[in-house]
């Protein structure tokens, strides 16, 4: 293949600056599971049905699937493998998943986790019901439904008295 | 996989938060969190296509457009040159395998394989596959692949008018007393025809694989039901021994059924990989997951009940079709609940299947149960209506108090415990009986309720325990988790019997080179596995015990006891006389760097040959109804429906249900697995069908926006009650089936209470708003 098929780009994946070379057509889903090896972030459709790839780009949740990776040049993006702190302190999310048993085979599970993450932050964590229709964009084929809810709202609490600590 | 140890902002209390205050978390019966599940919430957890290996390429495949016909021509030539292809595949230049053994253990014919087509017998077919040096370049060129067909006409589906009556299954006729006889004499009569339509497992991880050849030995790392069963079919595929066949499925995102098998599109990565001489990715998109293996086949039944005038049931009258494909048969077996929920003097079931031009069917979540259930708990509810009691008085006025079919009585029957809880839990004694006579303002309220039912499958395991110089314990299987919870409770397992914190049992799973495990599927993998490492492990720790007691170097060797007891990785004597150390402590005293145990509930004198078997096919499976007893796992939902009366629009709004699952190895896993069965039959009932475009014979709704599966939105909390009791005749640690067991009865009971909230009665799954306006 000639270099003139490639393009150089930079992203900034969880903090960290990647710079490669791909064809304009890869996704950032495949950019990241297949040219940079964090695999944490799901295919589960490549159509943007399903919301396993669900990332971050600039705080914003998007899907990785109908994300060209240089669209992303320049942006933040956040995938599952950057939520947990440095020293494996999970996120209230990530906790409140394993508590709760918000999953089984696992694989809509970082997806799940991301949107919750920004369902919080976007303020559409308020009820129950709030949160199924914010959340309903990741299917889980497992049926974890009933525990990602109260996953979400249990760390939505967690979330909101840590902001209040803070402040 | 490895047990990431991650820290938690709280302490999850891995002990003290047992289900019932005696059980710690540790133990079996305990509310351990899922073992594998930091791995799960930090993206580490490495499923099968996610390998990264030096030198990969990429294989999509080429499908057929017609659903009937031949492949007249295949023109490669603008995928050949296209950039990055290393390989086209065709029939043309594709490797001669060899058939391999079906699941059963049939011997296979001697006639050549091949995954791509020439013949075309469903659309979707594979017909040809592009391998590039990159993703991108291989679906590109895939696009550049014209086929020509020599097109004949399709049989569409069940419906269409050459299908005909299909072939009689003679092994599904089940009869006794004069069914007929007595439906014809009977003074209530209700008969009606029950439909489902084709459904598909959907996981959420899509199929595929990765084949790596190094010699004549070959890796596959692909998603899997079943190692040992994948890994038979593949060396006899390529005709190499067994052993250089190894699969890894460390994780499967999903299986229903699914992911028991190799496929055609395995045997197109691994034929490519072979003659390229590189590993191959094959990852099955979305779309083709519709067409590269089946789902359930869509069903017909007819259930005709005779009862008296107080609704006991005189006789039932039972006859099923399913579809089946052109070339394969699936008898998805439609008499199986019909045949044991209620008690009946004469009963008479046949079924036929059709040939249609699709891919052969497979197993979806309690194949024959599923459907069979909606047929015979929909007619029970009409008969309520008929007779004019309650649709729960009337199940239990027809309660079998053995195995009407087996005659022979239950293991463990919680069903009238069942009904009793989730009526209570429900308040079900508030229905008001007549239809439509429940309402919030524009919505129509409805109440019903339906039974379910799944068999005790039973099959011989092994497993690999070892206690290691540190003291830590070590489990090994080839079988899988793909979400049950199989890594928890084979540490729960291993921890109560050796005597070690569960945090200190390391399970390894899903890889072909470990201890051997026959399919993850039926339901019966935990009790097959919780007894296979309940016996290595107990004979880990007799040998522990025993060095310790006689090890001359043993601080133990004095005591002169006759047992010791192990708790908390700690050795004491019972009467805490003498020493106490750590298992690391003995080990290091006596000079042991491990303690080793291989559990096999195989019969003592089985052959190498009888094990080959029994773990490659299910030709050695234990029937339920072995022995003395029948053995099921029951359950009873009861659901609330609110249907816009002006648009026909069906929401669940409540679902309480009791299960019978005997013991539970971990009721916080059992409890998402019971209420994930329960989820997808709410989808099933109001959501799912495959779409088949009569013109083309082709499945339209191939992707997971238009196959409409439930949403988080779509479900209400679910409420899920424990009924069961230990079984002993079920398995070695007293658990009946979980998995299946769950969505067994959702759709009927979902049906029936649409029927009490509008006083319509939907036999044809989806119950979807044109059905109901």
């Amino acid at each position: 293949m000639t270099s003139k098929t490639r393009i150089p780009i930079h992203l900034q994946i969880n903090g960290h600056r990647h710079e490669l070379e791909v064809e304009p057509r890869v996704t950032l889903l495949d950019a990241l599971r297949d040219h940079l090896g964090l695999t944490g972030t799901k295919k589960g459709c490549d159509q943007g049905q399903c919301g396993a790839c669900t990332v971050h780009v600039d705080g914003q949740r998007v899907l990785a699937c109908l994300t060209l990776a240089a669209q992303a040049e320049g942006r933040a993006v956040s995938t599952i493998e950057g939520l947990a702190e440095g020293d494996g302190t999970l996120h209230a999310v990530q906790a409140a998943f394993l508590e709760q048993d918000a999953f089984q085979c696992g694989y809509c599970t970082p997806g799940q986790i991301m949107s919750a993450v920004a369902c919080i932050s976007e303020g559409h964590a308020g009820s129950d019901d709030e949160i199924r229709e914010y959340m309903a964009g990741n299917l889980c084929r497992c049926g974890a439904y009933p525990h990602i809810v109260a996953a979400v709202r249990q760390a939505a609490l967690e979330v909101a008295s840590s902001m209040e600590t803070a402040s | 996989m490895t047990v990431h140890e991650l820290r938690t902002r709280h302490d999850d209390s891995k002990r003290g938060d047992a289900s019932d205050g005696a059980v710690v978390a540790d133990q079996v019966g305990g509310r351990l969190s899922r073992v594998d599940g930091p791995a799960k919430i930090t993206g580490a957890a490495k499923y099968a296509v996610e390998q990264q290996l030096e030198g990969l390429s990429h294989a999509v495949l080429v499908e057929s457009t017609i659903a009937a016909g031949k492949v007249r021509s295949i023109d490669t030539a603008a995928a050949e040159s296209a950039p990055g292809v290393v390989l086209v595949l065709t029939p043309d230049n594709a490797l001669r395998l060899n058939t391999a053994t079906d699941w059963l253990g049939t011997p296979p014919p001697d006639v050549p394989y091949c995954p791509l087509a020439r013949n075309i017998t469903f659309s979707g077919q594979h017909v040809a596959a592009v391998v590039a040096e990159s993703f991108e370049q291989a679906v590109a060129a895939a696009a550049l692949v014209r086929v020509a067909y020599d097109e004949t006409p399709a049989i569409v589906d069940l419906s269409d008018a050459k299908a005909g009556d299909g072939i009689p299954i003679d092994a599904m006729t089940n009869e006794w007393g004069d069914a007929q006889a007595a439906f014809a004499a009977a003074p209530v009569r209700i008969c009606a025809a029950y439909n489902t339509p084709r459904e598909y497992q959907a996981p959420m991880e899509p199929h595929g694989l990765i084949a790596h050849w190094q010699g004549d030995r070959l890796t596959v790392w692909e998603p899997s039901q079943w190692l040992d069963g994948m890994a038979r079919t593949y060396a006899e595929w390529f005709g190499v021994p067994f052993e250089n066949v190894r699969l890894v499925s460390p994780f499967i995102g999903g299986g229903f059924g699914s992911k028991a098998f190799a496929y055609g599109y395995g045997a197109v990565a691994a034929m490519a990989a072979k003659m390229l001489e590189r590993p191959v990715k094959l990852a099955v998109t979305r779309p083709q997951t519709f067409t590269a293996y089946g789902g359930r086949a869509a069903t017909r039944q007819t259930v005709a009940l005779g009862a008296d005038a107080e609704g006991k049931i005189q006789s039932i009258v039972h006859r099923g079709v399913n579809e089946t494909s052109v070339d394969g048969m699936w008898v998805e077996p439609l008499g199986s609940v019909t045949s044991i929920m209620y008690a009946t003097p004469n009963f008479s079931s046949r079924q036929n299947v059709v040939r249609v031009n699709t891919v052969a069917p497979g197993a979806l979540r309690a194949p024959g149960e599923n459907p069979s259930a909606f047929g015979i708990e929909s007619a029970i509810d009409e008969l309520a209506y008929e007779v004019g009691i309650d649709p729960l008085e009337i199940r239990l006025r027809n309660y079998a108090e053995q195995d009407p079919e087996a005659k022979k009585p239950w293991s463990t029957r919680q069903l009238r415990e069942a009904y009793a809880a989730g009526a209570e839990a429900f308040g079900w004694s508030r229905r008001s009986p007549e239809p439509r006579s429940m309402r919030d303002g524009n919505q129509l309220i409805g109440w019903g309720v339906a039974a379910g039912t799944y068999p005790v499958r039973r099959a011989y395991g092994e497993a690999m325990v070892r206690i290691l110089a540190d003291g830590s314990v070590e489990v090994e299987s080839s079988s899988i988790d793909m979400g049950q919870g199989t890594y928890t409770i084979l540490a729960q397992t291993a921890a109560e019997v050796v005597g070690v914190r569960a945090e200190n049992v390391v399970v390894k799973l899903g890889d072909s080179r470990y201890a051997r495990a026959g399919v993850t599927g039926g339901s019966r993998l935990a009790g097959v596995m919780t007894g296979a490492v309940h016996k290595a492990a107990t004979a880990a720790l007799d040998e522990l015990v025993g060095l310790a007691i006689s090890d001359p170097n043993s601080p133990f060797h004095a005591l002169q006891a006759n047992t010791l007891v192990v708790a908390e990785g700690r050795i004491k004597s019972p009467r805490g006389e003498g020493p106490e150390v750590s298992i690391a402590e003995l080990l290091a005293s006596v000079g042991r760097e491990q303690i080793e145990a291989m559990g096999d509930t195989m019969p003592a004198n089985s052959t190498a040959e009888d094990r080959y078997k029994n773990y490659t096919t299910i030709a050695t499976a234990l029937s339920h109804t072995e022995g003395d007893y029948s053995r099921h796992s029951w359950c009873a939902h009861f659901v609330e429906v609110r249907v816009d009366q002006d648009f026909g629009t069906v929401r669940v709004s409540r679902v309480v249900s009791a299960l019978d699952s005997g013991r539970l190895y971990n009721p916080k896993l059992a409890e998402s697995q019971w209420k994930g069965g329960i989820i997808m039959g709410i989808g099933q009932a109001l959501l799912e069908e495959g779409i088949v475009d009569r013109r083309h014979g082709r499945i339209v709704n191939n992707n997971l926006a238009d196959y409409l599966i439930a949403t988080n939105a779509d479900i209400p909390d679910i409420e899920v009650i424990s009924v069961g009791i230990p079984d002993p005749h079920s398995s070695a640690l007293g658990g009946k089936g979980v998995g299946e067991l769950g969505i067994v009865g959702v759709a009927p009971a979902i049906a029936n209470a649409v029927f009490h909230a509008t006083g319509k009665r939907v036999r044809d799954l989806p119950i979807t708003l044109e059905k109901l306006i």
